[in-house]
Order: structure tokens, then sequence, then C-alpha cells
């Protein structure tokens, strides 16, 4: 199989990614990890006097929230570029072109990690008690980076052909953004549109975090039901898609 | 693709190529928005492209071991040809067998990262070319002693000149040990004395019973490195022998197209 034939290869593409990533900018590595800070920072304080939160860790609500979300936002996008923007490694050289988009999507993964090893230190700074529910956040993250993986397979193979893919992904982000209880609690979105609303799988990723880490809680089976199948399902519609879209990337890019 | 008759395939043939042809689509109105694409159902307009043939029916055998020479004019197909036994490029019809690892030097330095350093892009490139991390790992003395960059090894590449960094690029590349080089003139790179070592190297994979296969405009280099090789024009192949023979064939051809033109 292509994973185990090119995971030198795939790692090295990570890395590399995550090295120029970070040395672009002076900061680099810090900003990435302060952005997210300063966004819960301004949400919090334009949100919680509209919402009145009875959440008393409203902050860290809010915060697990944004870095859910920017594993999506920020891994979706960087990966939908991986084909176009390497267009060398396409034309030039054969390498299974899944190979790009994954190392994009794993690339994503670590950063992702980063953000939420800085979200642990606040749970602790703020005296959160942890519970041994937290042990499960490797499995459920995983189980984000298929869905992603799925979803950026669909996204890399269309920008080849449709280049305004980033300009429309981008305005569905920020409207999903607002459609995902990031800055307002479950509760206000009414009883019988609730299981209409649980049907978004990145709203199930996130309760789930918020289930093990700031409420020590055993997610839901259901909620963990419905994010592996939708996992499976955008896996299989993203093979599929790269699958007949992938022969003429060549000619395309 | 159709399948090959398996009684045909010669385990001393390291590629075998039946029946190979490949069309371009070349649309009509360049569509490359979802925007365009939409606006152009509201006018009515059909997708619509023209064919334009760049392979037509090519078949060979190129044996182990032998350095194989593919010339013809500008255009003549031999770039896709090499693109679709490299397996850029998918055929739309006919059958492509390789036998053996295969390394394509159609660009050297492909995926180089300009922010990287010298040792980190050695090993971004060795992957990119098929290495494993452990074999790089083995290559890399030798691979930054004959780039003759030892002392730059940790500079960011685009710190580097033009020259460094196709040295860099050839002194990875030359290590990936393939059995099937597919060579698009990209050895004439770099100052006398590199070339030098260049032409050394491929001599020596020669010797060492590789497989080379070698698009190239230059008849001269063509000449005293390939023992057989194949013209093409338009898309097809208009005779497949020893270089000489071929050659004169080539230079006939483009005499004549000179002439009518």
């Amino acid at each position: 199989m292509w994973i185990t034939e090119y995971r030198d290869l795939i790692s090295i593409l990570a890395i590399s990614d995550l090295r120029v990533k970070y040395q672009s900018s002076v900061l680099g590595f810090a900003w990435s990890l302060v952005n997210p800070l300063l966004m819960m920072l301004v949400l919090y304080i334009v949100f919680s006097n509209v919402f009145h939160m009875s959440e008393n860790q409203y902050a860290l609500y809010i915060l697990i929230g944004i870095v859910s979300w920017r594993f999506l936002q920020n891994g979706s996008s960087a990966a939908m570029t991986s084909i176009v923007g390497k267009p060398g490694l396409v034309t030039k050289v054969y390498i299974p072109r899944q190979v790009l988009v994954l190392s994009s999507v794993l690339s994503g993964f670590v950063s992702s990690l980063l953000e939420f090893l800085v979200l642990i230190c606040l749970l602790i700074a703020f005296s959160v008690p942890i519970s041994f529910v937290v042990l499960l956040f490797p499995f459920v993250h995983l189980l984000f980076l298929f869905l992603l993986y799925g979803l950026s397979l669909s996204l890399a193979s269309l920008y080849v052909y449709y280049r305004d893919l980033n300009q429309i992904w981008e305005v569905l982000l920020q409207a999903g953004f607002f459609l995902c209880p990031i800055v307002y609690p479950l509760s206000t979105i009414p009883e019988q549109y609730l299981p209409y609303y649980m049907l978004n799988p990145i709203t199930d990723f996130i309760a789930i975090y918020r289930d093990i880490f700031l409420y020590g809680k055993l997610p839901s089976p259901v909620t963990i039901a419905i994010v592996v199948v939708s996992g499976i399902i955008l896996y299989l519609i993203g093979r599929f898609l790269f699958g007949k879209l992938e022969r003429r990337f060549a000619e395309e890019v | 693709m159709e399948e090959i008759a398996r009684d045909t395939i010669d385990e001393g043939d390291a590629i075998i190529v039946e029946h190979l042809s490949k069309r371009y689509r070349i649309p009509h109105e360049r569509k490359q928005t979802i925007f365009e694409h939409l606006f152009s159902l509201f006018k009515g307009g059909a997708y619509s492209y023209e064919e334009f043939c760049a392979l037509n029916d090519v078949s060979f055998r190129v044996r182990h071991g032998e350095t194989y020479g593919i010339i013809g004019p500008n255009g003549s197909g031999k770039s896709t040809l090499l693109k679709i036994l490299a397996g850029v490029l998918y055929a739309d019809g006919g059958v492509k067998i390789v036998q053996g690892r295969i390394a394509p030097f159609i660009e050297l330095g492909v995926g180089f990262q300009p922010d990287l350093t010298a040792k980190e892009n050695i090993y971004l490139y060795g992957a990119i070319m098929g290495l494993k991390k452990r074999e790089i790992r083995e290559r890399y003395d030798e691979i930054i002693e004959f780039a003759e960059l030892k002392r730059f090894e940790n500079m960011r590449l685009k710190n580097f000149s033009s020259g460094m960094v196709v040295r860099l690029a050839f002194s990875t590349a030359i290590q990936t040990d393939p059995d099937i080089l597919l060579v698009d003139e990209v050895l004439s790179v770099g100052d006398e004395s590199f070339q030098q070592k260049c032409n050394q190297k491929i001599g020596e994979l020669r010797s060492k019973g590789k497989t080379i296969i070698f698009v190239s405009h230059s008849l001269e280099t063509v000449h005293t490195l390939c023992s057989r090789c194949l013209l093409l024009d338009k898309g097809q192949v208009i005779q497949i022998g020893p270089t000489p023979d071929v050659v004169h064939t080539y230079l006939s051809l483009i005499g004549s197209k000179g002439a009518s033109s």
C-alpha cells in the first residue's frame, strides 16, 4: 500500500512543511499558539454579555471550540492547495498524489496537537479537574484527522479544476464557524432542531472535546457513532473523487 | 489499458510499450472556476474542446542495460512519452510495462524548498526521488562530497547560486540507484568540470548495467551515448534502429521539412 511504501516521504514532507511555516514569521511558532488565545479573548469579551452564559468556565468553553475549529479550518485550507501548490511534484516526478494531501493534513495535525497542549496547560492553570477520560483524546483526534483527510481529498482534487473553490470554501468556513457551537451554548438551539443540528460531525467533535476536557465525562456513543460514520462517508467520497480527477492532474496543474 | 499477452513479456526487457496513445484536450474556452462553469451553463454553451493527438500507436521495447535514445523535432511527443513512462501522465490507450525501479530525471531539484538548508533539502529531495530516510542517511556524506558543498550544508538554499543548486540536485538524484533512468536533457548543467563529473557518473551507471532512456536534441550526445534510437514525429514512430541510421533519417526529415516550408 502507498502509505507504508511512502511513509518516509510523507513524514519528511510534513516536517518540511512545518519548518517552512514556522520559519517564515519572526515569532512563527509562538504566534500560532497565541493566535487562538487572542481570538478566545475577543470572543469572550463580545459574547459573554450576549449570552449571559451559565457556563462557569465560559472562556475555556470557547477556547476548546476555537482550537477544534482551527484544526478543520487550517488543515482543510492548506490541504486544498497541496496539489496545486507543488506542481513540480505532480508533473515532474511520480509519487502517489495522495501523499501530498496526507502530508499536508498531517502537518496541520501536529500544529493542532500543539494548540491542544496549550489548552491543557490552561486547563491546569485554571485548576479544572482533569479526569482519566482525557486519555481518549488521541483516539478522538485521530478520528478527526481521518475525517479531515477524507474531506481534503475532495477539496484538493476539485481545486485543481476549480480555482475559485478556495474563495467559496472560505465563506463556507465562515458560516460554519457560527453554525457550530463555538461561542454559544448548545442550549440556545431549539429542541426540535437539535437532532439535525447534531448531525454536523464538527459539532460532535467539539462536544466530545468539551466532554473529555471540561466536564470530565465520557462522550455519548451516539456522537462517537456520528463522527465515525461521517468520517467514513467523507473518506469514500474523497477517494472516489480523487481517483476520478487524478488522471488529468498533470495536465491541469 | 488493455492487457498484454503474458508469453510476450520478456524478462530481459526493461520497458515494454505497445500501441500507446495519448490525446490532450484543448478546450475552446479555458474555464478554470466554478463561476465560469456556471456562467457558461446559463449561456447554454456545451463543454467543447479539440483533441490533440500527442502520441499515436507507439510501440517499442528497451532491453535491460541499454542506453536508448528518443529523438524527434519539437512537439513530436518525446516529453509526453517520457512522462507516461514516468507515470506522471496517464495514457489513453495501449500498454506500458516497466520492469524495475524507475527514476525520472525530467527536471532536477523538484520540490526543493528555498527556505530550508541544503541538508534538509537533500533529505526532502532524496525522499521525493524514492529513497528511504535510512538510505539518505547512509549516502549523505557521499552526496554532499560529490556536490562539493560540504561547507554550505547548513546554509539555506535561497542563498545558493543556481549552479550550486543544480549540483546539489544532481548529486542527490544520482544516488537514488534506479534500474531505469529517464533523462530529459537535464544533464547539460553546471560548469565544465561538473559536467565532466556528470558524464563520468553516467558512464559508471551504464557500465553497471543500468538502463537509460535519453531524450535529447543534441545529436552529438545521442551519438556517443545511445546504441539504439527511436525517432518520433507528430506522435508517431518513424523509425527504430541503430543510432547512425536513425539520426540519418532524422536529418533528412528535418531537411525535407525545411525545404517544404
